[in-house]
């Protein structure tokens, strides 16, 4: 055992040789600078002001005209819309909060942030969620395995998943791109709403119009701050409220995307597909000097050759 | 008895026994589920929801089950690229595991994938997302189980070709087998570099959930140490279906082989710990420990399960102690597997009010998935050359020359 201990350490000794010199041939570029997960400079986005909302709802209706999706009756006995949580009927959805001492209350509205640099884009293996034009996330029925790991990765638990059908789709809001600049030019659910407590925008406009009213009402808003301008790297859906965001189901996220997190540790490991072919090469080498090795000496022994066949 | 193993024999045994219907009538009623499944939609058959959407089939059979899949490649390594001579007879045995594991894995992925009829995308790299983890998962675990994999099998059933005595079958067989000689070093060390990105690479897959995994887990490295675990569980299956054999069919207890190989899971254990803790400090995370909630508890009867066995593997005694080594490497399986679990489903806080169990036909149809690999087993040791044994053992047939070098 102390020959191959010896052996062992020679070889991970060579291993972490070859792995050192990829390293420092490559300068630890951050695969999170691509331009394609970027901030694009007409970037669109919405605004949801919680203090504008007076929880009329008339968004939620809306959205599932526009969208083509079944109202969601379960929690009323048949009469009336009534989900409780975002669901496959479901992309749009006003929630109440209410502090418990019953004094504090929000209103928010749950749905797809549209992140600059989405964790589900980055982790769908076939670009079936991706990058629409001006930074909208699309979903693409044609390109979708129904893996359902954007619903792991999405750090606002957003995508919902059609579990009682054979060919299940992915919901979450899309910002209405069928129909936005086509024949509407904004989503359902800014259209209709009567206080403009969600209003749809550029996000650099939006963001402004957040600083803005933020500036105008200091100490009016939870910590003078706008949720989404950099959580998680930015999201193209702003919020504003006067309660703790994590109150209203945002959770407290930092300001690196997890998508360019994960991306940095995997390009830290494969530096493109230099290690992989580097240890291929290596193992090819050790294994062909045992392989003839292993030929030999199963030629020579005779006496152990069974079968009618000795090898030539 | 002690004896050395060194050459691979088919079983002199009726293949319709007790266990094999029992394994077989299992497998069964999981494929008619799946076939269920396929009718009506994964609603119907799981327990999956919006906030736990992977559950068993991903989470258990693939991510768990196919580290445990990895002793092909686990002793291969050693017996490749460390030079373990004693190692080769046993490589039918580990490669057979694997294909076993990996195929009832995959098997299980198609029955859990929504819509797998978009897979045939997979063919235009256009619609690669090569920033995908799960895309290296898919297209590399793939491609081991196509390239790597099935052709460490081949020789059990080219030896079968050549001996059916129709010359044709026999040129073919050569033919064919004279070309896996040429390319097998090639073939070999695809066979080591495919798994070790895709072992890692499940568990990179939980990293980029971030925050919802427990910190007692969640970590930069969960790639290293599911790849670490992998070769871990990949010793503990072939110590475990070695021991089993041995046992159900009398093939002898080669004590040198075993104890070798239990030393060096033992080490790699050694390894994945310092890893473990290293990291568990350095993140200031070692504080959750000891906090007695619902995730202490499981990292603590993970952690056990792992360390007490590996301790008294160090033991020499123990290692050759067929029934000891049997329960130690059994202990240190339950714990490995809760490790590559856990991250996935256990330290998995979705937000929102979600709860998971499977339900009664998921589980039956994850049994069922199981129970196809070891009757498949069962069918192949009793068709092919594929277990090791001693010579003067009683076998219908042993491995010949040359395909035995393989």
């Amino acid at each position: 055992m102390d020959v191959n201990r010896r052996e062992i350490l020679k070889v991970l000794m060579g291993g972490s040789a070859v792995a050192a010199a990829t390293m420092t041939s490559a300068p630890l570029a951050s695969a999170g600078d691509s331009k394609e997960f970027e901030l694009e400079p007409d970037a669109v986005g919405l605004m949801y002001d919680a203090t504008k909302c007076i929880g009329c709802r008339a968004c939620m209706p809306a959205c599932q005209n526009a969208n083509g999706l079944k109202p969601d009756v379960g929690g009323s006995g048949g009469l009336y819309m009534q989900p409780d949580t975002l669901n496959a009927h479901t992309k749009n959805l006003i929630k109440l909060y209410t502090a418990a001492d019953g004094h504090e209350r929000s209103f928010m509205k749950q749905q797809c942030m549209h992140c600059v640099d989405p964790a589900c884009v980055s982790g769908c293996p076939m670009k079936a969620l991706h990058k629409e034009p001006h930074g909208v996330v699309g979903w693409d029925p044609v390109l979708c395995i129904g893996c359902r790991y954007c619903q792991v990765a999405c750090p606002f638990n957003i995508p919902k998943f059609e579990w009682d059908t054979i060919n299940p789709k992915i919901v979450k809001c899309e910002l209405c791109r069928h129909i936005v600049g086509k024949t509407v030019s904004q989503p359902a659910c800014t259209q209709v709403c009567p206080t403009h407590a969600v209003v749809y925008g550029k996000r650099s406009d939006l963001l402004a119009e957040a600083h803005r009213r933020i500036k105008e009402n200091p100490g009016f808003y939870f910590e003078d701050r706008v949720y989404g301008e950099t959580e998680a790297g930015g999201t193209q859906c702003l919020v504003l409220s006067h309660v703790d965001y994590s109150n209203l189901g945002l959770p407290k996220l930092g300001n690196e995307s997890p998508a360019a997190k994960s991306r940095q540790v995997s390009e830290f490991v494969y530096r493109g597909f230099l290690t992989p072919l580097v240890v291929y090469g290596g193992i090819v080498a050790i294994v062909r000097n045992r392989w003839k090795e292993h030929l030999k000496h199963a030629g020579t022994e005779g006496g152990e050759v069974h079968g009618e066949e000795k090898r030539a | 008895m002690t004896v050395t193993w060194d050459r691979c024999i088919r079983l002199k045994e009726p293949l319709k026994t007790k266990p094999f219907l029992v394994f077989a009538a299992l497998a069964v009623v999981g494929l008619l589920l799946g076939a269920y499944r396929e009718l009506l939609g994964l609603g119907y058959v799981t327990g999956l929801n919006d906030g736990y959407s992977w559950g068993l089939f991903k989470n258990w059979n693939v991510t768990a089950l196919t580290a445990l899949g990895s002793g092909g490649y686990a002793v291969a390594v050693f017996a490749w690229i460390f030079n373990v001579k004693r190692f080769h007879p046993i490589m039918r045995t580990a490669v057979l595991t694997s294909l076993l594991g990996y195929g009832t894995g995959m098997l299980a992925l198609g029955f859990d994938v929504g819509r797998p009829w978009n897979f045939v995308w997979l063919a235009d790299p256009r619609t690669w997302n090569h920033y995908s983890v799960l895309w290296e998962v898919a297209v590399c675990m793939t491609s081991y189980f196509l390239l790597a994999l099935d052709v460490e099998n081949m020789p059990p059933f080219l030896e079968k070709m050549y001996r059916s005595g129709d010359p044709t079958k026999k040129e073919r067989a050569m033919k064919i087998f004279n070309f896996m000689q040429k390319t097998f070093p090639f073939g070999i060390a695809l066979a080591f570099v495919l798994p070790s990105m895709h072992q890692s690479s499940l568990g990179q897959l939980m990293y980029l959930a971030g925050p919802r995994v427990h910190p007692l887990w969640q970590t930069p490295l969960l790639g290293l140490l599911y790849l670490l675990m992998a070769y871990i569980l990949g010793f503990t299956c072939v110590l475990l279906t070695l021991a089993l054999s041995a046992y159900a069919w009398n093939l002898g207890w080669d004590s040198e082989t075993m104890e070798r190989l239990a030393q060096i899971m033992a080490w790699t254990i050694t390894v994945w710990l310092v890893v473990r803790y290293a990291d568990l400090a350095y993140r200031g995370a070692l504080g959750y420990i000891l906090r007695f909630d619902r995730f202490s508890i499981f990292f603590l009867v993970e952690e056990l399960l792992i360390i007490v066995p590996t301790v008294l593997l160090f033991s020499k005694a123990n290692r050759k102690a067929p029934g000891k080594l049997f329960r130690l490497t059994f202990l240190v399986c339950i714990g490995g597997l809760m490790y590559r679990f856990t991250p996935t489903t256990l330290a998995f806080s979705p937000l929102g009010d979600y709860r998971y169990f499977p339900s009664t036909f998921e589980i039956l149809m994850s049994i069922g998935f199981t129970a196809l690999a070891v009757a498949v087993f069962l069918y192949a040791v009793k068709t092919f050359a594929i277990l090791p044994a001693a010579k003067g053992q009683i076998a219908a047939e042993e491995a010949m020359r040359p395909f035995d070098t393989l």
